[in-house]
């Protein structure tokens, strides 16, 4: 396919992650039989992991006509044959034997992909039954984990910051951090990758976890010897961090595009809608913010500011050279654009998206969210914008928290980073106080509950002050100064000044091997179409953060790569991405036992 | 990837040899005739027709695309080659036409899938499988169709931008400018235009052949806008229909996630009722017991 002068704009994107790939070709093309078609069958794990790297379209291309939940009730389609792409637990493998136990099956034969190694209880059961008489496949690949950007995985459990720190009992917690360890070890697999792991000290479970994921790494490498082969390999690492190691960037009010839409508007499962005129009769718009939307990826890391200059100014430059009037190149005459040129739906929709998107977060920005902004930076920097130390906080906050027009939430990230500020924790009084001027009684346990992440909060625990920084150079815009936390350490890694009393190795890291390896060139396509690449050799640092990840973290691992001139790559992840909005929830039901926490997340939208 | 099949038939064999007659006569399952219920059996042939159908639309798909390339390579010759310039034309021009034709045949044959589709939805339920199989097949080809006819655009895009280059590089080679407006005006008057232009020329230090160049392009960019306008409903008809569908609709995990339990069809469960009704032991015996009376009104 030609690439347009649209495409040419933007850099290609490289996928660390070849989920894609492996899904695709390895899974559902290996049992393509042309002229036949294929159900393909999926249980929540699955389905995600899928639909994180494939589209409908990609799979319908490869003989796939129909996706089912393997947890519903199907209809029988005795005709054709069923892929099953699952997780090897016992639900899902009940399922699979329910589909093939009675006189008629469900479908005509099985092709069974389990994306983890199944246990072999499990894999007995499937032996014992007549689902044997009928598979053709069986294999376990890796996938187990979503590739969520190109530099950036989740492995899909909001629960996770309940299970590590709350306060209540939680006997599930053992087998959360062997399945975590599992799918570390997974990814690191699918990576070809044998770094060495490292930890925050201070948090006992950044050790443990640590642990459990260096045994897994050793189990998956005496299957795999190809892992961490390579010379410059044996710099990878892999480091282990805890949410609590920084509680500021969570909460703090970030001004790039992406940080933004996804807390000041509703953006749910990466879907922005939003209402359009066009040329048909529905004004109901919904787009996928995701990566094959090349206009999203160039300015997802931008400042706001600059971001509906940029897109303005690539619209004119379009509208030029496909030599449309562009007098007005602006959201109104979209429409009309559309009429003149509806085959540049695509692209001109694009833009209609992206100028909607910010000017919703300018909306909301202006609305309430701007009296917040300098406030919060000169707290979290601990000094205005001039570089002069902050004098009296409180000063600056309590006409904040005094003000009826700002919502709870905004004010509770207003008290911590306050409390944050003082370092040492505020006293108890001084905590209740605070709480009342803002009059936020019913999420007051919000605060208290950030103790279980080891943060300093009422003045008596000698707990963790948060580190050095680093001094920076760059200009910035005034209400972006701060840096994540991470992004320090990420640097110091890099050119290993990373404390090794502060982030203690798990083992001895492995001797630089000085002989050459020869490391084939593999072309392959990375992600669908984009052109291919070469394997990575260069060293990768793989950044694990237990209890969810935040959007300026995110950016940070790409603005790092880049500053290495791609030298080395940067992965990060976590258990889930958070909001500001979906933190704060999820630090206020720590404190709950686990089905009233259930209730908590139904009633408020959220995946429990 | 670890394959496990070797693995999973040792055991199923092992169990074999200790427990034979729990397993039948070996069931191969590319020989094997299944039992097949009542209800599965009316819906597998509307799934083979929409899977017919739409291998045959997806087939025709690759041939359009086959023929837009053609259509790139070919417009590539016109760079190199000088001498077989009107043959080359004809050419392109033929290939576009064709692949117009094409483009308005399948468009025709997506439409009438979408409603087989809609009617589908109506009769067997929007959850059936045959309805949601005609659902994504449409989706995917169309959304297929529209790649292709894209790349045709953008094949003729460029098309254009080289014969606008060609005729302005040429007019310079005689010593005249010609501006961007100047050579729109020309192409929308068609003919016209080049009358107006080689009248413009006569003065200027021309050459017969640079001449007979730019009539050439001026020709095919007036061949060339026409056949885009001719297409242009096309592309109207479609970019309604992706206005109409979300973005979600490619999106595996929107898919899955909207499916709903299956249910029988009801006919089958209303006669199972009333053969228990018939066979109710409070109805035989005595109908006038109030648990009768109860039982009658569920």
């Amino acid at each position: 396919m030609q690439e347009s002068s649209f495409k040419s704009n933007f850099s290609v994107i490289i996928h660390a992650f070849n989920s894609s790939t492996e899904i695709l070709n390895g899974v559902i093309k290996s049992v393509k039989k042309e002229g036949e078609w294929k159900v393909l069958i999926v249980d929540h794990m699955s389905m995600r992991i899928l639909s994180s790297c494939c589209k409908m379209s990609d799979i319908l291309a490869e003989g796939v006509t129909i996706v089912e939940d393997i947890n519903k009730r199907r209809e029988p389609i005795s005709s054709l044959e069923a892929i099953y792409l699952i997780s090897p637990v016992e639900k899902s493998v009940r399922a699979l034997i329910d589909d093939f136990k009675d006189a008629a099956f469900t479908y005509k034969a099985a092709h069974i992909f389990f994306t983890d190694t199944c246990p072999d209880g499990l894999f007995a059961e499937i032996g014992r039954s007549r689902v044997a008489k009928v598979v053709k496949t069986l294999k376990e690949i890796n996938v187990a984990f979503l590739p969520y950007e190109s530099q950036v995985f989740s492995l899909d459990d909001p629960n996770s910051l309940y299970s590590f720190y709350s306060s209540k009992p939680n006997e599930g917690k053992e087998k959360m951090i062997e399945t975590l360890a599992e799918q570390i070890a997974t990814l690191c697999d699918t990576l070809k990758e044998y770094p060495a792991i490292r930890y925050r000290k201070y948090e006992k479970e950044n050790a443990r976890l640590a642990d459990e994921v260096y045994q897994r790494l050793t189990a998956h490498k005496a299957d795999n010897p190809t892992m961490g082969e390579g010379a410059d390999k044996a710099r990878s690492q892999l480091l282990i961090v805890d949410r609590g190691f920084d509680p500021i960037s969570p909460i703090l009010h970030e001004l790039t595009f992406q940080a933004m839409a996804y807390d000041l508007l509703d953006i749910k499962q990466d879907i922005y809608s939003y209402q359009s005129t066009g040329i048909g009769n529905s004004n109901d718009r919904e787009v996928l913010l995701d990566e094959d939307d090349e206009l999203w990826v160039a300015l997802r890391h931008m400042h706001i500011a600059d971001v509906t200059k940029k897109v303005t100014e690539l619209l004119q430059t379009f509208c030029q050279s496909k030599r449309m009037n562009t007098d007005n190149a602006n959201i109104k005459d979209l429409s009309q654009m559309l009429k003149k040129m509806p085959q540049y739906q695509k692209e001109l929709s694009m833009y209609s998206t992206h100028l909607h998107l910010a000017g919703a977060c300018m909306k909301t920005y202006k609305a309430s969210v701007d009296k917040l902004c300098e406030v919060e930076q000169d707290l979290a920097m601990g000094e205005n914008e001039e570089g002069e130390p902050l004098k009296d906080a409180m000063k600056s906050i309590v006409p904040v928290l005094l003000d009826n027009e700002i919502k709870a939430y905004d004010k509770i990230r207003i008290i911590l980073l306050y409390i944050f500020h003082m370092k040492k924790g505020i006293g108890e009084e001084n905590l209740a106080k605070l709480i009342q001027h803002a009059n936020i009684m019913a999420d007051s346990n919000i605060i208290n509950n950030l103790q279980n992440l080891g943060c300093n909060i009422i003045g008596r625990n000698a707990g963790i002050t948060l580190p050095e920084r680093k001094q920076r150079t760059e200009s910035t815009y005034q209400l972006s100064r701060w840096v994540p936390i991470i992004k320090d350490v990420m640097e110091n890694a890099i050119e290993d000044k990373l404390d090794r009393k502060q982030w203690p190795f798990i083992s001895d890291p492995a001797p630089i091997n000085t002989t050459q390896t020869a490391v084939s060139a593999r072309f392959g396509h990375w992600h669908k179409n984009k052109s291919p690449t070469e394997y990575r050799s260069g060293p990768r640092l793989i950044i694990f953060v237990i209890g969810g990840l935040s959007h300026s973290e995110m950016r940070s691992a790409y603005e790092v790569t880049r500053a290495t001139d791609g030298k080395w790559e940067v992965l990060i992840g976590s258990s889930h991405i958070l909001t500001p909005t979906s933190f704060l929830n999820d630090l206020k039901s720590l404190d709950q036992i686990q089905n009233s926490r259930m209730n908590f997340n139904a009633q408020n939208g959220l995946k429990s | 990837m670890r394959d496990m099949l070797q693995r999973l038939q040792t055991i199923s064999e092992e169990l074999e040899d200790y427990e034979p007659e729990l397993y039948g006569d070996e069931y191969d399952v590319d020989k094997g005739t299944l039992s097949q219920q009542a209800v599965m059996f009316e819906n597998t042939s509307p799934i083979d027709d929409i899977l017919k159908e739409a291998h045959s639309i997806s087939k025709e798909i690759s041939l359009l695309h086959l023929e837009v390339e053609r259509l790139t390579i070919n417009n590539e010759r016109f760079g190199t080659s000088v001498r077989r310039l009107t043959l080359l034309k004809k050419d392109s021009d033929s290939i576009a036409r064709g692949i117009q034709q094409r483009g308005g045949a399948l468009h025709i044959r997506l439409q009438a899938l979408g409603q087989e589709s809609g009617q589908l939805e109506e009769r067997e339920g929007p959850n059936s499988a045959v309805s949601r199989i005609a659902r994504a097949q449409h989706d995917t080809l169309s959304h297929l169709f529209r790649k292709a006819m894209n790349d045709y655009n953008e094949a003729e895009e460029m098309q254009r931008s080289a014969c606008r280059r060609r005729i302005k590089r040429q007019a310079s080679i005689i010593g005249t400018e010609i501006t961007d407006e100047q050579l729109d005006g020309m192409v929308d008057k068609g003919g016209e235009g080049w009358t107006e232009l080689s009248q413009s020329l006569q003065g200027a230090r021309s050459s017969r052949w640079a001449m007979c160049e730019i009539k050439g392009r001026h020709k095919e960019l007036v061949e060339l806008e026409v056949r885009l306008k001719e297409v242009h409903d096309l592309f109207l008809d479609m970019a309604v229909l992706v206005e109409e569908q979300s973005s979600k609709v490619n999106n595996i995990e929107a898919n899955v996630c909207g499916t709903q339990e299956y249910t029988e069809k009801i006919n089958v469960n209303v006669k199972r009722a009333l053969q228990y009704k018939r066979k109710n032991p409070c109805q035989q015996c005595c109908p006038c017991l109030p648990c009768w009376n109860q039982n009658r009104l569920l």
